[in-house]
């Protein structure tokens, strides 16, 4: 554990290098995490054409996809392309050479990326959330201690479920595909299209229970004051099932596939 | 001893993919597949310290077993022990005692410049800071590394890469270092650059170094003893110059004359390998230079006689065709 904190503060601090090494990506990274925003765009038109849909202000809206494109730059979901891009490339082999385990590779990797975007963005939404008329985030001390612990596990659960996926390239070649596959699903069923409120009442009971919501709906519904402490209990306990699922399938799918690796390329 | 290799197998399943239309189609319902024994019972050990060549063709397995030796693939069957351990177990204490050097691979930041890549390394190896300091230092004396620290690795040459992947890769002082191909595609300096360090490192460190190459010079210059590996079986394991005087039954008498001599001389002595005025060459059999020599010395006006073995590529190849 020790070794493993101790490598995480190297590699932090490498692959924050290598984030700020190029000013161009910044600043699409800083753009594309801005992409939530053009969803609220069309939920406030909705909303001043047809009246509050569901009961949701244009301020609600305003205040839920600022928080989500927050969540969104916090997703640990990225860490697939890298694995998959080295599964296919061999590269991994470099990975397994290191007496560090390469998932925390991957994960210090993807920190760093995501430091660098937050660096960039976080500093917008506060703005945002101190000038714009409507952004509304009600929190007490428990409230935002309960919405840091969302935020973290909404961190691990994408991380994790993101990864649990990347090793199913082991097996197959079309990990990455899967996972797009799997996302797309998830994209509706995760609160980030839009609010689980306003989605047909089948799709809000099966995203209650599927892993998605925990990632960004979750935690943003209690960001904005949506949740109750019942529906506030309920959305972690769902989360941490999740990351326990999922942490168990990586292990075991880990494990197996190890013996299936062939090291390609040399 | 640091390596210890029994019955070693590794197989590979592969998609055997045919050209043409119909036979993708096909390819959708019904899939081929062949395996493929890429080692093949492969069996040796390797003391501590010791330097050892592995050569063979391409295919002929050599990588795939350093990759079994380095714990990066599972044996199909047989055991493999580096330092008392397992490898396909990825031990954190095994980890941190070896080296894999490819030649093709880039283990550093391709983004950064390669002091970083040594500063992640010494968190991940967890290297002490005096230590650190002291390999770093000795490293960039050793490899001439200065005035390369601060650049990107991406703007290296490919002869400056390896140089720091060298480096990168022996910061944590490994007990066992693994070379596959080290001095790939670098010119005749970076060859020579390489291969002086090499040796330095295992004179120094007592290291056990198993080392790949296509370049033979590689394997001359650093190891006394060869493994010769072909279709994934052992053809040789031994002394270098025992394996050329088991596979070379010929020796080669290079003379210096005052003036050239008619070509029919040579016949009387043995086999005329090359003629560039009055230096000439002669094939003779082994047990026969001794004496040829006297004779050749005896009837002719010879300036110098030089007497040397066949190239070592010669050799590997006859070993290879079976002969």
């Amino acid at each position: 554990m020790n070794d493993t904190l101790t490598a995480y503060s190297g590699l932090l601090r490498s692959s924050t290098q290598v984030a700020l090494t190029y000013r161009g990506r910044i600043v699409l990274w800083f753009v594309s995490g801005l992409f939530p925003l053009l969803l609220m765009a069309v939920w406030l038109t909705v909303s001043a054409e047809s009246g509050p849909p569901a009961g949701w202000t244009s301020a609600d809206f305003i205040s839920y996809y600022a928080a989500a494109a927050l969540l969104w730059n916090l997703s640990g979901q990225h860490v697939v392309w890298e694995w998959d891009a080295d599964m296919r490339s061999g590269d991994l082999s470099v990975r397994l050479l290191r007496p560090i385990h390469p998932f925390h590779q991957y994960t210090a990797s993807d920190l760093g990326h995501r430091a660098v975007s937050l660096m960039m963005l976080l500093p917008v939404l506060v703005l945002a959330a101190l000038l714009v008329p409507g952004i509304n985030y009600p929190l007490g001390v428990f409230d935002a201690v309960a919405v840091l612990a969302a935020v973290v596990l909404a961190y691990l659960v994408s991380l994790v479920m993101a990864s649990t996926f990347a090793i199913v390239g082991f097996w197959s070649t079309q990990a990455a595909n899967l996972w797009m596959l799997w996302w797309g699903i998830g994209s509706f069923a995760s609160g980030w299209v839009a609010p689980l409120d306003l989605m047909p009442p089948w799709l809000r009971n099966a995203a209650l229970v599927l892993p998605f919501r925990a990632t960004i709906g979750f935690p943003v519904e209690l960001m904005i004051g949506h949740l109750d402490i019942r529906a506030t209990l309920v959305g972690f306990a769902v989360g941490l099932a999740w990351l326990a699922v999922f942490s168990g399938l990586y292990v075991c799918l880990w494990r197996r596939g190890l013996r299936r690796y062939q090291a390609v390329a040399g | 001893m640091s390596i210890e290799v029994h019955g070693l197998v590794k197989h590979f399943r592969v998609h055997q993919r045919k050209p043409g239309l119909r036979t993708s189609l096909r390819g959708l319902v019904r899939r081929e597949y062949v395996e493929v024994r890429a080692v093949d019972d492969v069996s040796f050990s390797v003391a501590a310290g010791e330097v050892v060549g592995f050569l063979g063709p391409n295919g002929a397995g050599k990588t795939t077993t350093l990759k079994c030796l380095t714990g990066l693939l599972h044996p199909s069957e047989g055991t493999v022990r580096v330092l008392g351990h397992t490898p396909q177990r990825r031990e954190s204490s095994f980890l941190r005692q070896i080296s894999l050097v490819m030649g093709q691979r880039n283990s550093l930041f391709w983004d950064l410049p390669a002091l970083d890549a040594f500063e992640v390394n010494r968190a991940m190896y967890r290297i002490g800071e005096p230590a650190f300091r002291a390999a770093l230092d000795e490293l960039i004396a050793l490899l001439n590394l200065e005035p390369l620290l601060g650049k990107q690795v991406r703007v290296l040459s490919l002869g400056e890469r390896m140089r720091c992947e060298l480096a990168g890769a022996l910061l944590h002082i490994p007990a066992v270092l693994f070379l596959d191909e080290p001095t790939l595609g670098l010119d005749v300096n970076g060859q020579a650059a390489v291969r002086s360090f090499l040796r330095d490192y295992n004179a120094r460190r007592g290291a056990t170094v198993l080392l790949t190459s296509h370049y033979m010079g590689d394997v001359t210059a650093l190891a006394k003893r060869v493994l010769v590996i072909d279709r994934g079986t052992l053809r040789f394991d031994g002394n270098l110059a025992v394996l050329v005087e088991a596979h070379s039954p010929h020796r080669l008498i290079r003379l210096s004359l005052q003036r050239p001599v008619p070509v029919d001389t040579w016949s009387a002595y043995g086999e005329v390998d090359s003629v560039e005025g009055a230096v000439v060459t002669l094939r003779v059999p082994r047990a026969e230079t001794t004496a040829v020599a006297g004779r050749l010395l005896a009837d002719l006006p010879v300036v110098d006689v030089g007497i040397e073995d066949l190239p070592i590529e010669d050799v590997i190849r006859a070993v290879f065709a079976g002969e």
